[in-house]
């Protein structure tokens, strides 16, 4: 491989790789605003910039790919005084109004203010202001903040496929807007908040609800769809805050989708079930699972799965029922539509799939039949469902029988119900899913259970039990 | 979609579609067309090039925010584009400014409460050997003095175009 | 006019720009005649490489040279693209060839573009220049009824379409990649180089970008042969002639033809210019378009091309001369000057967007009496932090001129922040 030096490092590089990521490589880090892996390379912001031997100008390192025996200075003199320069351009129009701004302390401006500007302030004259126009509900729009670095422009027109975020005017007017307050259509505006380097466009999801600071991480998967997009959950105080999806380049690539990123909030609303319920009234866990147990008695049961249930709780089901109830048939059940992973095709050119569960592929894996297959259903049915899979689509088929629902419900969903045992949802579990691809992966517990809720392991064990004996929860 | 622009627009843009190898390259002679019909470019119109052009409305604002020449509000009958650059500065193109300022009773980036006269300031027209100049509309008016200036503002009232 | 130059005896008269003039009195198409029949493109680039063609619009680049940059095996179409933006303050040259010799621009296309292979070619005009537009396109359809465009040109089995493109006012546009942008329907934004428009221009595909006067010179080169072209010009580099934009306080203004380095800027300002007007004084020279450094009166005994203007700290540039007689207050003319650099800038990198307008704000303040004594320090360094910084020559445009201002004429606006002078 052909080698460069960098800070007098030797590093092998690829050839057509930049100087950015191959700096990083070697351990330095290049400061940027308008760089971003996953856009167009403009070169707009000289925040990189970096001395090459040999070339009588600063070059910025983004737009400069290494070559063989390249000698990179990332910290000489004229570096440092270029960085600081462009600082205090950026500085001489933004408000620093950081104590107000949600994107404070995971903000590039902030850091690299921090990290290579100064302290003192030469610019006296009245700052630029702007008359903001709203941008529909899921961005909040600061046109004060803004650096113009058009990540957001490249964004909506490279990735998300729509020209609608553009540059209005030029030169020291320029306005980086949609046009005449028009909400953002596209169904990934999410991602212009995380890709903005400043506050200038923040979600609004997550307005004034906590400093970035005090939120845990925690790396996971998305279960909106059968994409698997990797995502992380922030949260705090066992309260979920914010979803922000994580670099998988085989995946989602640094992106994920508005529906995936809101989907938590069912996981925390007021009507998520949280306590064993029978009819209408919510009962205890011991007069639960007996009730459940005297119901189903080891008679061969028709079992529904969730196609948004992990491969350890199908398996934990398939198990169950194989060793209690014999003679049971399983059917897995989640978008309505897409019974089978050859109907799951992509909704879009971006990342959304058909399949609104996210392990299609690994019920299938299990041998488990389609709920399209499903002839006849025995007298008590029992539903099992991680809370994305579309409930409703099996209990109309189903209308007569007495259904018993394990897993995610909200009160609306447990109408069609006899009982309902709450279960964990998907911020709550650890397990293993199989995207749309087959690629494997792992949801990961970001808080802790609510309430009396129970993994459906333990309830089946409970069930299998021959005394009920719920212990303390 | 109620249509805005004349048959003449649309076939002025077929005979150049085939001059370039896709539809985007025609934004600017589309709205250069389009602005010569209307005088300047109401939203409408910007709307209509977006979808004749097969592109997002927005990015037409873009294109035409961004050129001087394109009109994104109404302009007056005659545009009087007075050139101050250099080679203009030099020669006076500041007084011309005052005068014209004067005697049409508005101030630079304004336009006279008949909608008979916008004027601006222009930067370097390209006619810098035979400074200093304006643009009236789309005639260049070179070796400009006050004298030559009163007596176009003087025209053009008495015409009334 | 004077005579025996290769442009300036067609200027000023109406009826020099038809095609019968051409043919008669220009030796019109016989260049073209001669290529298409007798040359082969490699033969054509090493015509004009003998030839010492540099470019017209500002950086003097060999043209020959950069024709070679077009690489042949490429299957993608290749253009030819002139650029007749002529933006730069002061210039104006290029608008006489297109209203006077317009097929003198039309047979330097057909053999540019015979040179780099292209079929389709397109002039890039500044918006303001409508009339100059409509006389192009009227020469254009002239040279398609005559078989000089279109299919199978003279005969040779050669096509080649011209199309006239309208710009729409940014200065921006003279830059080529800029050009590039707006050609294609984009805000003229330039690019990020590389890769370089001889790699990917026009549409993606490789693109040679030629001024108007170096496009227009490549019949006369032809006709006469590279050799005798180069020894038109009396300096190393630099072959033929150069036509000049004088203006400012010079008793004739004027666009004039010169052998290039056949004379100093003094011998331009006094002996074609006829001197300063009113007999003042001169104060100072802005050589080459408004973006040159300034030259005191002193600094004018240099021999007006590249390298010479070079060695003493500023640029031929386009060619655009602006006489400053002693009466002139630089710091108003400086203001001008930054505030046309700032009302041009496009916006997109960080320096020039805020630097220029930062620059203007100073200004002001030191013209209305408002700065500090250390702003004139502070004017400087965001200059120096513009120069060399930004992503296409804009930047170093705006800072050349504040720097050299206030380094030859720091006393003057001293006086301002002193306030021993006011502005009226």
């Amino acid at each position: 491989m052909p080698k460069c030096t960098i800070d007098g490092k030797e590093v092998e590089f690829k050839p057509g790789e930049n100087l950015i990521t191959v700096a990083k490589r070697a351990g330095v880090e290049i400061p940027v605003f308008c760089y971003h892996p996953g856009l167009s390379v403009v070169a707009q912001c000289r925040m990189c910039y970096v001395e090459i031997e040999k070339m009588p100008k600063l070059q910025t390192a983004c737009s400069t790919n290494a070559a063989e025996g390249m000698v990179v200075k990332t910290q000489s003199d004229p570096v440092v005084k270029g960085r600081a320069g462009t600082m205090e351009f950026l500085l001489l129009n933004h408000p620093l109004d950081c104590p107000i701004c949600d994107k404070a302390g995971e903000c590039d401006l902030q850091d690299n203010s921090f990290g290579h500007g100064s302290a003192n302030m030469r610019h006296t004259e009245e700052r630029r202001t702007y008359v903001d126009v709203d941008m529909g509900p899921v961005i909040e729009k600061n046109m004060n903040r803004c650096i113009h670095c058009t990540r957001c422009i490249r964004f909506g027109e490279e990735v998300a496929g729509i020209h609608e975020m553009v540059a209005i005017q030029r030169g020291n007017n320029i306005d980086i807007t949609t046009i005449d307050g028009n909400p953002l259509q596209t169904e990934y505006a999410g991602n212009y908040a995380d890709i903005c380097p400043t506050g200038s466009l923040t979600l609004r999801d997550f307005r004034f609800r906590k400093r970035a600071w005090m939120l845990k991480k925690t790396s996971t998967i998305c279960e909106g769809c059968s994409k698997g997009c990797n995502m992380e959950i922030q949260h705090e105080g066992n309260v979920i805050y914010r979803c922000v999806p994580r670099e998988n380049l085989e995946i989602n690539k640094y992106w994920m989708c508005d529906e995936g990123r809101m989907n938590y909030h069912y996981t925390q609303d007021e009507k998520r079930i949280l306590n064993p319920r029978s009819g209408a009234t919510f009962i205890g866990w011991e007069d639960a699972i007996q009730t459940l147990k005297d119901q189903i008695n080891e008679k061969p049961l028709t079992v529904l799965v969730g196609s948004d249930l992990t491969q350890q709780e199908l398996e934990n089901i398939l198990e169950y029922t194989k060793n209690y109830h014999k003679g049971s048939s399983v059917y897995h059940f989640g978008t309505e539509g897409v019974f089978t992973s050859a109907q799951d095709l992509p909704v879009d050119k971006i990342l959304k799939m058909k399949s609104k569960t996210s392990n299609l592929n690994g019920a299938e894996k299990l041998g488990i039949k389609s709920v399209q297959e499903m002839k006849s259903a025995s007298d008590v049915v029992l539903v099992f469902a991680g809370g994305r899979a579309n409930v409703q689509s099996v209990t109309k088929k189903l209308e007569g029988k007495k259904l018993i629902g394990i897993g995610v419900y909200s009160l609306n969903e447990a109408e069609s119900f006899s009982m309902v045992l709450p279960s964990l949802s998907f911020t709550e579990k650890d397990g293993t899913i199989f995207n749309h691809q087959g690629i494997e992966q792992k949801l990961k517990r970001a808080i802790q259970p609510k309430n009396t809720i129970k993994a459906i392991s333990e309830i089946l064990m409970l069930t299998a039990n021959k005394k009920v004996k719920v212990g303390a929860n | 979609m109620e249509k805005h622009l004349s048959e003449k627009f649309y076939l002025a843009m077929k005979k150049l579609e085939p001059r370039y190898p896709n539809k985007k390259a025609l934004i600017l002679p589309a709205l250069h067309q389009a602005q010569e019909e209307y005088g300047w470019l109401p939203k409408e119109v910007l709307e209509e090039i977006g979808t004749y052009i097969g592109v997002h409305p927005a990015q037409i604002r873009e294109v035409a925010s961004f050129y001087t020449m394109y009109n994104l509000k109404p302009v007056g009958k005659n545009h009087l584009k007075i050139c101050t650059n250099v080679a203009c500065c030099l020669r006076g193109a500041d007084e011309l400014m005052n005068f014209a300022e004067k005697k049409l009773g508005i101030k630079c980036g304004e336009t006279t409460s008949d909608g008979m006269f916008s004027l601006s300031e222009e930067e370097c027209l390209g006619a810098c050997t035979t400074a200093p100049a304006m643009m009236a509309n789309d005639e260049y008016i070179e070796e400009l003095d006050v004298n030559k200036l009163n007596h176009f503002i003087e025209k053009m009232k008495v015409l009334k175009i | 006019m004077r005579q025996n130059t290769l442009f300036e005896q067609h200027f000023w008269k109406d009826s020099n720009r038809s095609l019968d003039y051409y043919l008669q009195n220009m030796n019109g198409y016989q260049a073209a005649q001669k290529v298409l029949k007798e040359m082969n493109p490699d033969q054509v680039i090493e015509e004009v490489k003998k030839g010492n063609l540099r470019g017209r619009g500002g950086a003097g680049f060999p043209m020959g040279m950069k024709w070679g940059f077009i690489p042949k095996a490429s299957e993608k179409p290749k253009y030819l693209v002139c650029n007749a933006d002529e933006s730069e303050p002061g210039t104006c040259k290029d608008r006489q060839i297109m209203r006077y010799t317009p097929h003198l621009l039309i047979e330097g296309l057909i053999i540019g573009s015979f040179a780099i292979g292209c079929k389709h070619s397109y002039i890039y005009i500044r918006g303001e220049y409508v009339n100059e537009a409509k006389l192009l396109n009227a020469a254009i359809e002239e040279a398609y009824e005559k078989g000089y465009l279109g299919k199978n040109i003279l005969g040779s089995g050669f096509d080649l379409d011209i199309t006239v493109h309208r710009g729409a006012g940014a200065y921006i546009c003279g830059e080529e990649t800029g050009l590039l942008n707006s050609l294609e329907g984009k805000r003229g934004e330039p690019r990020v180089k590389p890769p370089f428009p001889a790699v990917s221009g026009a549409f993606g595909c490789p693109t040679a970008v030629n001024n108007v006067e170096s496009i227009a010179n490549v019949p006369h080169l032809i006709r006469m042969g590279g050799d005798a072209f180069a020894q038109l010009g009396k300096i190393d580099k630099s072959g033929g002639t150069r036509l000049i934009s004088l203006s400012g306080h010079v008793k004739k203004p004027g666009v004039y033809e010169i052998q290039a380095g056949s004379v100093t800027l003094r011998q331009i300002i006094e002996d074609i210019g006829g001197g300063i007007i009113n007999d003042k004084k001169l104060k100072a020279v802005i050589p080459g378009g408004s973006s040159s450094p300034i030259l005191t009166a002193d600094e004018i005994d240099v021999v007006y091309d590249v390298e010479p203007l070079m060695k003493v700290g500023t640029m031929m540039g386009s060619a655009a001369i602006m006489v400053i007689h002693e009466d002139t207050d630089l710091v108003k003319l400086l203001l001008r000057i930054t505030k046309f650099y700032a009302h041009e800038s496009c916006g997109q990198c960080t320096p020039c967007r805020e630097g220029c307008h930062w620059m203007e704000s100073i200004l002001h303040k030191i013209l209305h009496g408002e700065a500090k004594p250390t702003d004139l320090d502070l004017l400087v360094d965001v200059a120096q932090n513009i120069g060399g910084k930004t992503l296409c020559a804009l930047g170093d445009a705006a800072a050349g001129p504040v720097i050299s201002f206030v380094k030859k004429f720091r006393p003057e606006f001293e006086s301002y922040i002193k306030g021993q002078k006011r502005y009226a």
